[in-house]
């Protein structure tokens, strides 16, 4: 008897396993098409709002600076000097707000173009909290917030709470969190800012309690020009890059955002990164000791 | 000596090209990084993306290998290079374990992206070390468009 040959049961075995295999092929074909769909159906979303956004940026920018020429303007003529003060509030305002936006834009441009420059230093992250949470003082007294800050040092490292990362990477994105926390508040509410380092990475956790993001939303919230639900588009200015930003740059720094909300009572973010070793002031090298390429196990391509 | 040249780190999700001599430093795990080099001009560019695909989330960065290999050589080609001139090197997309992202075979897709999109564009792959179980350290010179590699045994993911 040939011993190749196959009894009945052993081929329908093989049959059988073979059907099995074409239906996972199926299924997992099935599973690739749907992906693609949904690819497809994003990347022409992001086209759409794509041009939303350019035609958004002439509002954006144009009205600002309208605002700003003619409130200066006003008060070059002014006579009564008890005026130009809540004048000079405003055109502070206007240019606070087209500053961060155009910050925002440039950013999202590098990240884009792969030209963002991360610079690792030892940055005092208590200090730099501290000056966004400055520099948005008055955005949150208009809506009459408290912003709460506290860290948590351990003792080892000493009362200064420094970290190696990027300073303008970290202020961008704290500016950003904090930004959204303060536009979605609550009047008369608290924000809190924690911070502190577990396991060599550091967490910042930023609460409000606002409006909150719905279920819909928090699956785009990290798309470029995306921002929240259309219902409170109209009260809600930016572009919705800030949170892609933010999520970009995460990612070159190693690190994580992980974002709970309920619609109603308020969103948490959580940001957290590892350490990086510290560049060479002059930028000549990235922890040379990481480098040495002197050894003999090097492969040359 | 090369030594003297300057060096510049690549992060994940960045590039780097420039008509000066550099030495470019990265390392990889899944990533992989797509080096561009035209030896008639001595210029180089080098990418190091994470994921193959930009599928409309977040911003359209070299984060993703499609974006990252497109963009890197129009820059070569703004750089001055001939298409012709242009040669390409492969590094990277190892089975790393990582748990922040419950993807698999993120290495293997990367490398795809590498080899479809740089056949696509008429490149050639002169030199390439991909996939295995292990991180990969690189150092790519953009002017003579020599990499040394290091591999790295661990198994904490490098990205």
């Amino acid at each position: 008897m040939n011993r190749y040959q196959l009894t009945e049961e052993e081929l329908l075995e093989e049959l059988r396993n073979r059907m099995l295999q074409c239906k996972n092929n199926l299924r997992q074909l099935q599973e690739l098409n749907e992906e693609l769909k949904k690819a497809n159906i994003k990347l022409s979303e992001s086209e759409a709002l794509k041009s939303h956004f350019l035609s958004n940026v002439t509002n954006e920018i144009v009205n600002p600076f309208a605002s700003i020429l003619g409130l200066s303007k006003a008060i070059m003529e002014i006579k009564d000097f008890n005026k130009t003060r809540s004048m000079a509030q405003l055109i502070y305002n206007e240019a606070f707000n087209l500053d961060f936006q155009l910050k925002n834009i440039f950013a999202a441009a590098k990240v884009e173009a792969g030209q963002t420059n991360v610079e690792i230093n030892n940055v005092d992250i208590s200090g730099v909290i501290n000056s966004v949470i400055d520099t948005y003082k008055h955005k949150a007294e208009q809506k009459n917030l408290t912003v709460n800050f506290e860290y948590h040092v351990s003792e080892e490292v000493d009362n200064n709470f420094i970290f190696p990362t990027d300073a303008e990477m970290f202020k961008l994105i704290v500016s950003n969190i904090l930004s959204n926390g303060i536009k979605f508040s609550n009047t008369s509410s608290n924000i809190e800012i924690k911070t502190g380092v577990i396991d060599e990475e550091l967490f910042v956790s930023i609460r409000d309690y606002g409006e909150g993001i719905s279920h819909e939303s928090l699956e785009r919230i990290f798309d470029r020009f995306e921002k929240g639900s259309d219902e409170i588009n109209s009260v809600n200015e930016g572009y919705g890059l800030g949170l892609s930003i933010t999520k970009s740059y995460l990612d070159i720094l190693g690190g994580r955002i992980d974002l709970s909300s309920e619609e109603g009572k308020g969103t948490l973010i959580i940001i957290s990164f590892p350490k990086l070793s510290c560049t060479v002031v002059e930028g000549m090298a990235f922890d040379g000791n990481e480098f040495l390429f002197d050894d003999f196990d090097n492969v040359v391509f | 000596m090369t030594n003297q040249l300057p060096s510049h780190y690549l992060y994940p999700a960045a590039m780097f090209y420039s008509v000066e001599p550099y030495l470019v430093n990265t390392i990889l795990g899944s990533c992989v990084a797509v080096c561009f080099h035209d030896s008639t001009l001595k210029i180089g560019g080098i990418n190091h993306y994470m994921l193959p695909f930009w599928n409309g989330e977040g911003l359209a960065s070299p984060k993703y290998g499609n974006i990252a290999i497109e963009k890197l050589y129009e820059q070569m080609l703004k750089m001055g290079s001939r298409k012709h001139n242009i040669v390409a090197k492969v590094f990277g997309g190892g089975e790393v374990i990582d748990t922040t992202t419950n993807l698999f075979n993120i290495g293997k897709r990367n490398i795809e992206v590498a080899e479809s999109m740089l056949q696509d564009l008429g490149v050639k792959v002169v030199a390439a070390d991909i996939g295995g179980k292990f991180g990969r350290k690189l150092q790519f010179n953009t002017q003579t468009g020599t990499v040394l590699m290091k591999i790295i045994q661990r198994t904490v993911s490098q990205q």
